[in-house]
């Protein structure tokens, strides 16, 4: 629910939203998952399912960890974060960060664990590399994201944004995807995308209009399904915060694998447009929805209503 | 109000209000229960990077007092973003400072005994501990010495990351053809590097990462941690006092200087608050002060820092990569 608000920690009733969505939501996917005593990737389990042609199955509910809404996989690994129970390690660089266990934690009231929030979701050292004369603009985007994130303004996340989808239907000829919009870190709306399969080519990029997810095309590479992406808008940003911008010149590649009941989801950025060389996103895991019977939830509505009241820089 | 709020059909604020007051009792539970695990719990197992148990007698000690630093300048904060269990971890990695004041021209007496010449100076620090990296850019205004003319401020960008030295002509350079010039200064890298380690935050880190080797004791009624920092400056001993809040009050180091010798740097740090137009919490030195054996060398009030981890990168330029494999 919180893709309908944005965070002011001055603006208390902003703060709770900010903490609201995994307790409201995920209660209603399952059950909270709240309890996580590490941010380590699920192990995976059981056979990969495989369709009549060969390739993995990768149709299902992906929604399995239902720790941030609807099981997007959890907001620290996403930033390349693993948090053990006395051990934290940073995926990209390898670097091991202090830990203090949680019994001797402090205290916090919400702004404090706001704050915190804030700088725990950008510490993680895989960032892009954007041209120099570039770095001060994306400091600027994110440092005023409140006005600047299209995510605030309900627009929709974009892909690579959007990330792993929560649900997955794969026939011989298309991949369909489905993004339930949520809330949390970014805001997002309800999208889907319908990815063919067939081998056909990309539209001449000049003929493609600029939109949100663009024009993805799929093939496999062995047991990887990849989809390659052009088409962009110059709108969205490319990672869930930090105000990476990316020009129309954007090319997306994505990798899913299935390994058992996981899927590991990649996306590799290129725009020498602006960056200096290609970004790939930290692994993302998400876990097969184990219920049978689970469905998607409805999404609600975005409806921007704070942003008059921001008072301060203070954001996500 | 975006065309997409005229269209709900949701009382959002109200359904929210709710949620939020389901959601805080949901949070007051979850603290009380940590909390009453907290009065039954031991000591902390370990503090340090890669967590390296001091085997010391004073290891509980030394834990309790750097848990102690890094949480009084808000470098050691809880992870509940991704779980209500999760533990307090390091969460500083990138950092910008901004200050004026003062720096002073090193072994450039005007004439033997004399002090050394002093800068007006404005100076902007960007810093990265994942990898240690630091950009120091100063402009300089030189005021008239003795018997000569005032110059042109001096503007400068110092940069080194890891083992790389290197002075930027503009931000960036070298890194794109035709946008400035990067040129190697692989003799300064140690120098540099220990800029960054001995910030409060650097200290912390440090402290930690030396595991049990870090040793506390009691100076005039202050607590004293004592530690070698480790990889490239190796050999470097680092003494750092702590004022009754916990905050890194004084630093001293002894390294190797190529025109000076084994010197001694003494700073001190005073004056902590959260100097963040973006608030985070973080505590940083309002007041830096600086001396080389004996000899002021930079003493900077600071204006403002954001400590939000904010975008700051240091990639290598290919021409200062190949002046360090030569």
């Amino acid at each position: 629910m919180t893709h309908y608000v944005r965070c002011s920690s001055i603006i208390v009733i902003a703060l709770l939203l900010c903490l609201l969505p995994a307790a409201a939501f995920a209660q209603a996917n399952g059950g909270p998952r709240m309890d996580h005593e590490n941010t380590l990737p699920p192990t995976p389990v059981g056979p990969t399912p495989r369709t009549p042609d060969g390739h993995p199955d990768l149709t299902g509910l992906w929604n399995g960890l239902a720790d941030n809404l609807l099981g997007v996989p959890n907001q620290m690994h996403n930033v390349g974060i693993e948090i053990g129970t006395d051990s934290t390690r940073d995926i990209y660089s390898g670097l091991q960060i202090a830990t203090w266990p949680l019994q001797n934690r402090k205290r916090q009231n919400n702004e404090q664990s706001e704050r915190a929030a804030t700088l725990l979701r950008r510490m993680g050292s895989n960032r892009p590399l954007y041209k120099p004369q570039y770095w001060q603009r994306v400091k600027d985007l994110d440092a005023n994201s409140n006005e600047e994130d299209p995510s605030n303004q309900c627009m929709p996340a974009g892909v690579p944004r959007v990330g792993s989808p929560s649900y997955i239907a794969q026939t011989p000829a298309y991949l369909i995807f489905i993004y339930p919009g949520q809330g949390g870190l970014i805001a997002t709306q309800t999208s889907y995308r319908m990815i063919p399969t067939d081998s056909r080519k990309h539209t001449p990029l000049d003929d493609l209009d600029g939109t949100w997810n663009g024009e993805a095309i799929g093939h496999w590479e062995g047991d990887t399904m990849v989809i390659d992406t052009i088409g962009f808008n110059s709108t969205s940003w490319f990672d869930q915060l930090g105000g990476y911008f990316h020009s129309e010149n954007m090319h997306v590649v994505e990798r899913l694998h299935r390994d058992g009941n996981t899927l590991t989801w990649t996306a590799t950025v290129e725009d020498p447009d602006v960056l200096l060389e290609p970004w790939t996103t930290t692994p993302r895991v998400a876990l097969l929805n184990p219920d049978p019977k689970a469905v998607l939830p409805e999404s609600l509505p975005c409806s921007e209503r704070d942003l008059a009241h921001v008072v301060t820089k203070e954001h996500h | 109000m975006s065309a997409r709020a005229k269209m709900t059909k949701v009382s959002a604020t109200r359904v929210l209000m709710i949620a939020a007051l389901a959601t805080l009792a949901f949070q007051t539970a979850a603290a009380q229960s940590n909390l009453a695990q907290t009065s039954a719990a031991a000591k902390p197992k370990t503090v340090g990077t890669a967590n390296a148990a001091a085997a010391s007698g004073n290891t509980s000690e030394v834990a309790k007092t750097l848990q102690a630093a890094a949480e009084a300048v808000g470098l050691a904060r809880w992870s509940g973003v991704g779980g209500q269990h999760l533990p307090e971890v390091d969460v500083i990695t990138t950092m910008e400072i901004w200050g004026s004041g003062t720096t002073y021209g090193q072994g450039q007496s005007y004439k033997p005994g004399e002090p050394w010449p002093a800068f007006k100076t404005d100076y902007h620090a960007a810093l990265d501990y994942n990898p240690p990296a630091m950009r120091v850019e100063m402009t300089r205004t030189i005021p008239s010495a003795p018997g000569q003319g005032g110059a042109a401020p001096q503007h400068t960008f110092q940069v080194v990351r890891d083992k790389y030295a290197w002075d930027e002509s503009e931000i960036g350079a070298g890194l794109v053809p035709g946008k400035g010039t990067a040129t190697p200064a692989m003799d300064t890298a140690n120098g540099r590097l220990l800029q960054l380690w001995i910030l409060p935050y650097g200290v912390i880190k440090a402290a930690l990462a030396a595991g049990d080797k870090t040793r506390i004791s009691t100076e005039n009624g202050a607590t004293v941690l004592t530690f070698p920092l480790s990889g490239q400056l190796a050999g470097v001993m680092v003494k750092a006092t702590l004022d009754a809040q916990n905050e890194v009050s004084k630093v001293e180091t002894r390294a190797d200087n190529p025109a000076l010798g084994d010197l001694l740097t003494e700073t001190e740090y005073s004056d902590y608050a959260d100097h963040g137009e973006i608030l985070t919490d973080v505590k940083s030195p309002g007041h830096i002060i600086r001396k080389q054996g004996g000899h002021p060398v930079l003493d900077i009030q600071v204006k403002m820092v954001d400590a939000n981890n904010p975008y700051l990168v240091f990639p290598v330029p290919e021409n200062v990569k190949k002046a360090a494999a030569r």
